[in-house]
């Protein structure tokens, strides 16, 4: 049995941002610092945005450690100035009193290669997977069956040489974990970084025994102490310690490093102490079932930024800084080799990774290298893989449906599909007095031609969304409610009950509001993608017929999520992903939350959940977090539209993928299960 | 005065032998016209460009799910009105949940009712739907919309029509060309027949504000207002691109202006007690109008492409506009399955952009003795 890689893996709730970044195929730069609580000065970001492209360079170690000579900050900077200060007891006595629990610490390639064998053998031979066409389900189903199946643990059949060429659609920002906020980030990240925590394809929590030896929780939830492996190293060959986790934490909560993303959750975290190399105690400030996402933040060399972050705490504007950005030091399977602004960027497996002192400590990663290709414009990249210049890539609805059902495609590539928890939307602001009234959101959505939606311009690919959380979650509500289905007499009578009627006779309704009449006529933001503008000229048509003007306005993406963000807009569409979590979604519904564009606001749905953070009986749970569900239902602030799945395009020379709701990547083991096989069939 | 002087060679030889008929000279317009008519692709243009806008006055009435005239509860209505301007279209119709679909609502509402209908039942705004229209299938989507017998030049991804977005499209075009024209040459003329005859000082003004609105791009104003505005319709692109494109008609006007004003018949208007501004638009315009025609006409043709252009990359007219750039946009996405949507619009502003290019060049040579001498 040899263990899996563990890479670090996003689960906390910014994750939010990132998927709404790829929502519809939607614009591919996911520039998400807008998302962020105040820290990310704009200035700062011009600064790592600036920074030239680099020429590819050969196998990175240590960068030359020049000084620092970044000018001096305003302020005295000071490590962690946003922790309150505390002081941790020592470790005999915490021993004594917490009444450790012990948490699961396993590896992600185990616990799917359990569930695979209970499986059975795979439906059809490989040969059979790879000459099938996937036309229907039980093609879908064969294909992935066979081809998701996980090489075998002594590493048989695996191409060990091979290099992997991935497609993204935005360009890497920064290498630094800290200062991620895109999906590429992410991406780059799941290569290159270790961690802690991580979760399984069902989003179970485990902690990874590729870093960790144990994991125990305090019996009043409110410390997790860590023990480390000894045998992980940094690229520039220096132990992984507790001291690291230590300092990440401190850097992630100092006010002056514009930290875009991964602050959040983490600032739910009162102290993270450690007490030796290989121990770390992390204190919280309250027993919340969602502390166990809240742990999992990066974690950055301590040794490589103590002294330099006092002088530039950006992280990326001295020149030593700017040189770590194209020369990290990571703790993960994989380390950076070349960056290209714009074009890829490339990592090339690390050995002093699976091997320590000579001997094998971790299972070695699949592949030799990895190129991940920036191509923005997927027809673009469509045509890559086609070529045989990529190996993989996430397919839009209509590429999947139109483009990749010829010869062309299927002589070098196949193509699978899963289901994914990401709903789309249209969110109205509750701010605008014409979507104050419940009724008048109900009119809408009992105004959308969702079949028209659904079988035609989705090709029938999608299914209708029954509101915030996935029917498939254990969270969604028994008996939960049914989709919305069109049905004008309904809404025009909710629209004459809110008093929106047309009491001038030019055909469209009106009110009087604030003693000016008031026609019914709003602008919809949507994306610039096909479907984004085709589901919104769909309900523009719906509309018309019940008396109400929509204008469709097509935006791009940054600024699509800038004027949500800014509360100005009237109607947007939108998409969100999955977290971990179901508490993760409070963000997007509680009072004053920063993502609740739509300024929702329920006293009773705040109560629920404060309630649902506190409780740790998961029915229970899952009664509180159905209970949102059907308020916010009923409530509509947003009208529901479809559950995207994943669809992605893979060289037939690729196998071990498997489906999240997350996606194929974003979970453990993820990307670490995805070989190469050693001989083309 | 009565007659008008016209700019004639003056070396016209007299007949030397007494002509039977009185021989008038043909005048500037129509000598223009005779060789301009001489030049047959210029003539089959000017033709092309008279069935495009004749195409483009009658587009509802020739493709359209609104009948051109119906009786409904007891009046007559024109519901086509409604494609030019949405207000055109009698409230009655948007009330009484009547919902757009005049061809079931019609029978529905009012037994009674009768409706003339457009030529072909399409919609280049919606997808026509199944059992819309006795003995027509519902428009198809994705990539199976080919050309067939129903939708004559298939339909795009989401089943619009294309033939009803191409004959929609060429209001957009034609009306592109000409609105922003016609504002281009209002400003342009005036400014540059000011700028000529007065000269001075104010030719001075007028020429450095010339210059300054030449230094204005065309596209990033337009850009920009499509970032600012909540609604872009094409009248916005219009008024842009008209109040940026006037400097060539200003510059050749005022050119036209310097020279005419120095010749005979102007002394003789003035010396019999004309104005300034009667000189200037009376006498002077109808003769320099002809040269100025020419930038106009390929100003037109350069706003058809600008239309498309920006269509195509998704920042015209806010959607749905069923413009021939938006087809073309649609058709990049799908390019390798649906041909249709690329070719038909394709040729439409290929073509149209060629005709009045040919027209302008036959203008050019028309008005232009010495490129007269050559044909």
């Amino acid at each position: 049995m040899t263990p899996s890689s563990a890479y670090f893996r996003l689960n906390l709730q910014w994750y939010w941002v990132l998927v709404l970044a790829v929502a519809v195929g939607c614009s591919s730069r996911s520039d998400s610092s807008s998302q962020k609580k105040a820290e990310s000065a704009p200035a700062e970001k011009a600064a790592t945005d600036a920074k030239p492209s680099v020429a590819p360079a050969t196998a990175s170690k240590s960068p030359a450690v020049d000084e620092p000579k970044a000018a001096a900050p305003a302020k005295p900077f000071k490590l962690g100035d946003l922790i309150q200060p505390f002081t941790p007891p020592p470790l005999a006595e915490i021993d004594k009193t917490a009444g450790w629990i012990d948490n699961p610490v396993l590896s992600g390639m185990e616990i799917m290669r359990k569930k695979q064998e209970s499986l059975g053998p795979p439906p059809v031979s490989i040969a059979t997977a790879l000459s099938l066409r996937n036309d229907s389900p039980e093609n879908n189903a064969k294909i992935l069956g066979t081809l998701s199946r996980l090489a075998p643990a002594d590493g048989a059949s695996v191409d060990y040489e091979a290099t992997l060429v991935r497609h993204t659609s935005g360009d890497l920002k920064s290498s630094n974990p800290l200062l991620q906020s895109s999906i590429t980030e992410a991406e780059f990240q799941g290569l290159t970084s270790t961690g802690l925590l991580t979760f399984d394809q069902d989003m179970r929590d485990f902690a990874s025994n590729d870093s960790v030896l144990s994991w125990q929780t305090s019996k009043d939830h409110l410390m997790d102490k860590f023990v480390l492996r000894d045998d992980l190293t940094w690229s520039d060959g220096k132990p992984i310690t507790a001291h690291d986790v230590m300092f990440s934490f401190q850097v992630i909560m100092t006010e002056a490093v514009p930290i875009l993303a991964v602050r959040t959750g983490t600032d739910q975290i009162k102290w993270v102490q450690a007490y030796d190399d290989r121990t770390v105690v992390i204190f919280h400030k309250e027993a919340l079932a969602t502390n166990r996402a809240n742990m999992n933040f990066p974690v950055i060399p301590k040794h490589v930024y103590e002294k330099s972050i006092a002088d530039d705490p950006t992280m990326a504007r001295s020149e030593y800084h700017t040189r770590l950005e194209d020369h990290p030091i990571v703790g993960g399977a994989y380390e950076l080799v070349s960056r290209v602004r714009n074009q890829e960027f490339v990592v090339q497996r690390r050995e002093s990774y699976y091997m320590h002192n000579g001997k094998q400590v971790r299972a070695k990663p699949y592949f030799k290298q990895v190129r991940v290709k920036v191509i923005e414009d997927f027809n673009t990249a469509l045509l890559a893989l086609k070529a045989g210049q990529i190996d993989q890539m996430e397919l839009r609805a209509e590429q999947w449906s139109d483009q990749t059902n010829g010869d062309d495609y299927y002589q070098r590539n196949t193509k699978v599909t899963g289901p994914e928890w990401t709903e789309f939307h249209f969110t109205w602001n509750l701010k605008s007095p014409i979507f104050q009234d419940k009724r008048v959101r109900q009119a809408m959505s009992w105004a959308f031609d969702y079949d028209e939606l659904l079988k035609k311009i989705l090709h029938g690919l999608y299914q209708p969304c029954r509101g915030t959380y996935h029917p498939d979650a254990w969270y969604f509500p028994k008996n939960g409610p049914q989709p919305y289905h069109q049905d004008l007499d309904k809404a025009e009578n909710l629209l004459d009950e809110a008093g929106w009627i047309d009491s001038d006779g030019d055909g469209i309704r009106d009110k009087e509001i604030n003693g000016r009449r008031v026609p019914f006529e709003f602008t919809l933001l949507t994306y610039q993608t096909e479907t984004g503008i085709q589901a919104a000229t769909l309900l523009k048509e719906c509309l018309q017929k019940i008396g109400i003007t929509c204008n469709v306005k097509p935006t791009e993406f940054t600024v699509l999520v800038d004027s949500q963000q800014k509360r100005q807009f009237d109607a947007a569409m939108g998409g969100w992903g999955v977290g971990t979590d179901p508490d993760q979604t409070s963000n997007l519904y509680a009072t004053g939350e920063s993502r609740n564009s739509s300024s929702y606001s329920n006293k009773r749905v705040d109560e629920l959940f404060k309630q649902g953070r506190r409780e740790f009986d998961r029915d229970k749970r899952a009664a509180i977090y159905g209970e949102i569900h059907n308020i916010l239902w009923e409530d509509q602030p947003l009208t529901w539209l479809f559950y995207r799945n994943s669809f992605y395009g893979f060289n037939k020379s690729v196998r071990g993928y498997n489906f999240s709701p997350k996606g194929p990547f974003d979970y453990s083991p993820g990307f670490d299960s995805v070989f190469k096989a050693a001989a083309a069939p | 005065m009565s007659t008008i002087p016209q700019l004639e060679p003056p070396s016209v030889p007299p007949p030397t032998t007494p002509a039977p008929a009185e021989v008038r000279s043909l005048g500037y317009w129509r000598e223009t016209w005779q060789h301009f008519r001489r030049r047959k692709l210029g003539v089959i243009a000017l033709a092309f460009v008279a069935v495009l806008c004749f195409i483009a006055l009658f587009a509802p009435m020739i493709v359209g799910t609104k009948p051109i005239i119906c009786k409904y509860k007891g009046h007559v209505y024109f519901p086509f009105m409604g494609y030019y301007v949405r207000s055109w279209e009698n409230p009655i119709f948007l009330k009484d949940r009547f919902r757009d679909v005049y061809s079931t609502a019609l029978k529905a509402k009012d037994p009674e009712s009768w409706a003339i209908w457009p030529l072909v039942y399409q919609d280049p705004y919606r997808r026509v739907r199944d059992g819309e229209w006795p003995g027509q299938r519902g428009n198809p989507v994705g990539t199976d919309g080919s050309p067939n017998r129903i939708n004559w030049l298939g339909t795009n991804q989401q089943g619009f029509d294309v033939l009803a977005q191409m004959v929609h499209g060429t209001q957009i075009a034609l009306s592109v060309g000409f609105v922003s024209m016609s504002i281009a040459a209002a400003i342009g003329i005036t400014l540059g027949a000011l700028a000529g005859y007065v000269g001075g000082w104010v030719d001075m003004l007028i020429s450095r504000l010339i210059e300054v609105v030449m230094c204005i791009p065309a596209l990033v104003l337009i850009l920009a207002l499509v970032a600012m505005l909540d609604h872009v319709s094409n009248y916005h692109l219009m008024a842009i691109v008209g109040v940026t494109s006037w400097t060539g008609i200003a510059r050749l006007a005022r050119a036209e202006f310097l020279k005419l004003k120095e010749l005979e018949f102007v002394a003789a208007a003035r010396a019999m007690g004309a104005g300034r501004l009667r000189i200037m638009f009376r006498h002077l315009l109808r003769n320099a109008l002809a040269p100025v025609l020419v930038p106009i006409t390929f100003g037109i043709a350069d706003a058809i492409l600008i239309e498309s252009g920006l269509s195509y990359l998704g920042f015209g007219a806010s959607p749905p506009n069923p413009s021939w750039g938006t087809l073309l946009h649609s058709g990049r996405i799908a390019i390798q399955q649906m041909w249709w949507l690329i070719l038909f619009p394709g040729v439409a502003i290929f073509l149209t952009v060629l005709a009045y290019n040919l027209i302008g060049e036959g203008l050019q040579e028309a008005t232009d003795p010495r490129l007269r001498q050559a044909t």
